[in-house]
């Protein structure tokens, strides 16, 4: 449209828009320079991050993951698109409707409705999940955008023209290549670069399909809000460039081209150079693609061929130096995935998914148990068997004898509260103090139902594993009545950085993520009120579909090892199942945190227990009315 | 041209197998009861019944209701921005365009987990406030948070549709407006507003499909209590493993999306033109 000249407030407004574009990416720009591991101060330049993003299996992976099924989907449903759109323009009417409708469907759906029903689909169809799946599911998604820009441009094509070439003497498939694909190159350039972009954008659908350890990048991000990981500022960072110089080469190389073509007025000759330095470009990049995608495959070529094992475990809940380590030592590959808690990972495994090695607590342990979904640990494997804390072996009241599970980490679940703003005296009140109205606006929550329901079930005095609906009820309304006069927040691992922050004053937390937070954060202080808690294990278990027992058995005895026990503590914060390191920890190294080591001999703390399905589905429509009560 | 008729057929497999077999899976899922096993499927509707919950009911009001918000606010920006763009020389409007796409380029998560470091309690802009000697307001885990976080990452899909039936516009009407009498806002309701229809309609159908159905700029931004219909959905099929009635309320959602959609297709003066 044409305009005048465009006074200050316009510009002024598109930059401000501009501002709140680019706003969050400039700030994942300038943190990825960080020294320090805070994503709200800055401490000074370093590269470090970097230099970890190199080093990181897991992210490279992600990144081979994402950029390799963009382009392999991208170029499937182009491929697929492109002869559709051709073949559907003479099809007849019925068909032609019929498919476009359906077509319009993937395109329309929610992408939450289509990533279950593809989850749906590749379960029923008892299919491996992982990367054949996710690539599955991205051209199908990813089809329908091509079909829809080609197809206008297929009709409004002049339809002569292939048959004239097929007169005189093309074969169909050079009319194909020669005069229609040519023809419909913008509508099949802007289905490729949608396609694309979807892919590679791709969380929802990826997310529910994917399984053995394969994830995208979104899926790793997504599995990263546990812990602040700088890393993937500076993954982003890349990223960002890369994308930017791309799309920058893309809009100014045509103009370049315009202006040398009027620069030398030759226009013939320049004409066929612009053409040939179009198709020499489009090579260049065809080839860097490649190459990526060789030099990723070739790293993952190397590890093929040895044996394998297939570790689900729970976010961050192991030193993946360690992980590598036990890689090289037993020249083996670890395919290593992880889930958000335990319910889901109970979900993965009734999808189908089969893994070696689980680590569940306590009660998802018995369930395990009692559904014959383990193998027997054969203890005389485990060399490092006597470095355990007796009592957790030989008290075992999830898994009685120890006869499926190796401990792991334990600890329970307090109150982790900031000494500058809690007062001493209204602890005291136990785990009432979650409901005193003077810290209104101040808690946090834990977004597990069971842990927050034993928390109104201790309240009351009532077990924490009672299946008594009058009692469920109670604590039902102990917890409603807490979101209306508390406004509570309810999180889920971002709770960490959060008290990291001191954000609030008080959270319900595990044991070992306050002994993390106190370590970060002087000012926090853990409490576990006297009416009792829930105290939990977990352990390192075996299924029954494990490939190779001797390696399952040597990884769960690599663990109990000292100095890998040691180093893993270090990462993960919790109080370790090995005697000598628990030890270590509690008089030396974490000396004075409240957070680690807490009493466990509260004759009312409890275990969890396995809850029937009823109680289970009782208890969690609760859980949703309690955080939808807001 | 008739030799191509078969190179769809292809795709007639691929589409059963890839789109309407799934769906039915959903459908069947929906209709069902929990223990089901290949021998004995009992139908029931009590999924459906569920839903009616007040609780479940309240999702559905809010979802609604952030969907609403979100298409409103990013219709009120993206508007000017198309308008103003529009406004400029051909080769700047393309950089301008451009400017816009390219976050949509970069991961979306990616984009969301900057916005935590910016919202949060002692985050990047409380600290500026309280430099300013401002009193910073609690952001994160609220509906604002979610908003803004939805809206950064919608915007783009509402200026490109808006500023291509812009730019698609025949000029010469507006200067006839002009020519005719009409004043600078009269111009505008009737004619550009009234031109540029289709890209809105375009826009707010898109916005609104994503905003409503999102679900992880709502766990990130909103917290754990911030329940939409993509967080239940996904609660159902992941944490409580209740797929039955997973499915009951995707099946509801997509139902509802697809009359929303018919809808607005009624309203598209393009489409009308067309049929």
């Amino acid at each position: 449209m044409r305009h005048g000249k465009i006074s200050i407030g316009p510009k002024l407004y598109i930059a401000l828009c501009f501002v709140f574009f680019y706003l969050p990416i400039a700030v994942t720009m300038f943190f990825s320079f960080n020294s320090s591991k805070s994503l709200t101060h800055f401490t000074g330049f370093s590269a470090q991050w970097y230099e970890k993003l190199i080093h990181d299996q897991n992210i490279l992976a992600a990144v081979y993951v994402s950029i390799s099924i963009a382009i392999f989907a991208t170029i499937a449903s182009t491929v697929l698109g492109t002869i559709t759109a051709i073949g559907l323009s003479k099809s007849r009417r019925l068909l032609k409707e019929a498919l476009l409708n359906i077509n319009n469907v993937p395109i329309m759906n929610p992408d939450i409705v289509t990533a279950i029903s593809l989850m749906i689909l590749f379960t029923s169809a008892g299919l491996q999940r992982g990367y054949v799946t996710m690539l599955l599911a991205h051209i199908a998604f990813c089809t329908p955008f091509v079909i829809t820009s080609v197809y206008p441009k297929v009709r409004s094509m002049d339809q002569n023209l292939a048959d004239v070439a097929m007169d005189l003497g093309a074969t169909p498939f050079q009319a194909l290549t020669k005069v229609v694909v040519p023809l419909l190159r913008p509508g099949i350039f802007a289905g490729m670069l949608l396609a694309f972009t979807m892919s590679l954008d791709d969380f929802v659908v990826s997310y529910f399909v994917t399984g053995n350890g394969v994830a995208n990048i979104s899926i790793l991000v997504y599995n990263m809000t546990k812990r602040i990981n700088p890393t993937i500022n500076a993954l982003s960072t890349l990223l960002i460039l890369a994308v930017v110089i791309v799309m920058v080469g893309m809009y100014i190389w045509p103009s370049v081209r315009e202006k040398l073509r009027k620069k030398t007025r030759a226009g013939g000759r320049t004409l066929r150079r612009g053409r040939r330095g179009r198709k020499a470009f489009a090579a260049a990049g065809f080839c860097c693609m490649i190459a990526i995608a060789v030099i990723f495959a070739s790293q993952f070529s190397a590890i093929s061929g040895k044996q394998t094992l297939r570790v689900f475990n729970s976010g961050e809940y192991i030193d993946m130096d360690l992980v590598s380590q036990f890689e090289e030592e037993y020249n083996c590959e670890v395919v290593y995935e992880t889930y958000d808690s335990n319910e889901s990972m109970y979900t993965k495994l009734q999808s189908g998914s089969t893994y070696d090695i689980l680590v569940p607590s306590d009660y998802m342990i018995e369930r395990l148990i009692s559904e014959e979904y383990l193998h027997q640990i054969e203890w005389n494997y485990i060399k490092n068997k006597d470095a355990i804390i007796p009592k957790l072996v030989e008290d075992n009241l999830y898994d009685p004898g120890s006869r499926y599970s190796v401990p792991y980490y334990w600890g329970n679940v307090g109150i982790l509260y900031n000494k500058n703003i809690v007062d001493k005296k209204d602890l005291e009140a136990g785990w009432e103090v979650l409901r005193n109205t003077k810290y209104k606006g101040q808690v946090y929550m834990y977004d597990s139902e069971r842990d927050s329901f034993m928390v109104a079930l201790k309240a009351l005095g009532y077990s924490m594993n009672t299946k008594d609906k009058g009692e469920l009820q109670e604590a039902y309304e102990w917890l409603i009545n807490q979101s209306e006069t508390m406004d509570p927040v309810y999180v889920g691992d971002d709770v960490m950085d959060n008290m990291i922050s001191g954000n609030k004053a008080m959270a319900v937390v595990y044991s070992g993520d306050a002994a993390y937070v106190i370590n970060e954060n002087e000012d926090m202080d853990y409490y576990v009120p006297e009416e009792g808690t829930n105290q939990w294990y977990d352990a390192m278990v075996i299924t029954k579909y494990c490939r190779n027992t001797e390696l399952a058995h040597q990884f769960i005895n690599y663990f109990l090892n000292e100095d890998v026990a040691i180093q893993n503590t270090e990462y993960i914060g919790y109080d370790s199942a090995v005697k000598s390191v628990y030890e270590y920890f509690r008089d030396v190294e974490y000396k004075g945190n409240t957070g680690c080591a807490p009493a466990s001999d509260n004759p009312r703390n409890e275990v969890f227990h396995q809850q029937e399905q009823k109680v289970k589905v009782y208890m969690s429509n609760l859980w949703t009315k309690v955080k939808s009560h807001q | 041209m008739k030799h191509f008729k078969g190179l769809a057929y292809p795709y007639v497999a691929w589409s059963f197998a890839l789109i309407v077999l799934p769906l039915l899976l959903i459908v069947l899922y929906a209709v069902t009861a929990g223990d089901n096993s290949l021998v004995t499927i009992h139908f029931t509707l009590d999924n459906f019944r569920k839903i009616g919950d007040p609780v479940y009911l309240n999702v559905f009001a809010k979802s609604l209701e952030i969907g609403l918000i979100v298409t409103g606010v990013c219709l009120l920006m993206a508007y000017p921005l198309a308008y103003i763009i529009s406004w400029f020389s051909d080769e700047v409007q393309g950089i301008l365009i451009l400017t816009v796409t390219i976050p949509m380029w970069i991961n979306t998560l990616l984009r969301t987990y900057a916005w935590i470091s910016l919202l949060s309690d002692n985050g990047l802009i409380s600290q500026f406030l309280t430099k300013l000697g401002l009193e910073a307001p609690t952001m994160m885990y609220t509906n604002f948070a979610v908003i803004i976080g939805l809206v950064c990452d919608l915007l783009p899909f509402m200026v490109i549709p808006i500023h291509t039936s812009l730019t698609k516009m025949d000029y010469s009407l507006v200067e006839a407006a002009k020519d005719l009498g009409a004043n600078n806002f009269q111009t505008f309701r009737k004619i550009i507003l009234k031109l540029s229809l289709p890209g809105i309609i375009n826009g707010v159908t898109l916005v609104f499909l994503c905003s409503i159905s999102s679900f992880v700029v709502p766990v990130l931004l909103g917290g754990r209590q911030y329940m939409l219909i993509g967080n239940l959905i996904e609660n159902q099929f992941i944490s409580i493993g209740d797929w039955n009635f997973g499915s009951a309320i995707s099946v509801l959602l997509a139902i509802a999306i697809l009359l929303m959609m018919s809808l607005m297709r009624r309203i598209d003066p393009e489409e009308k033109g067309e049929a």
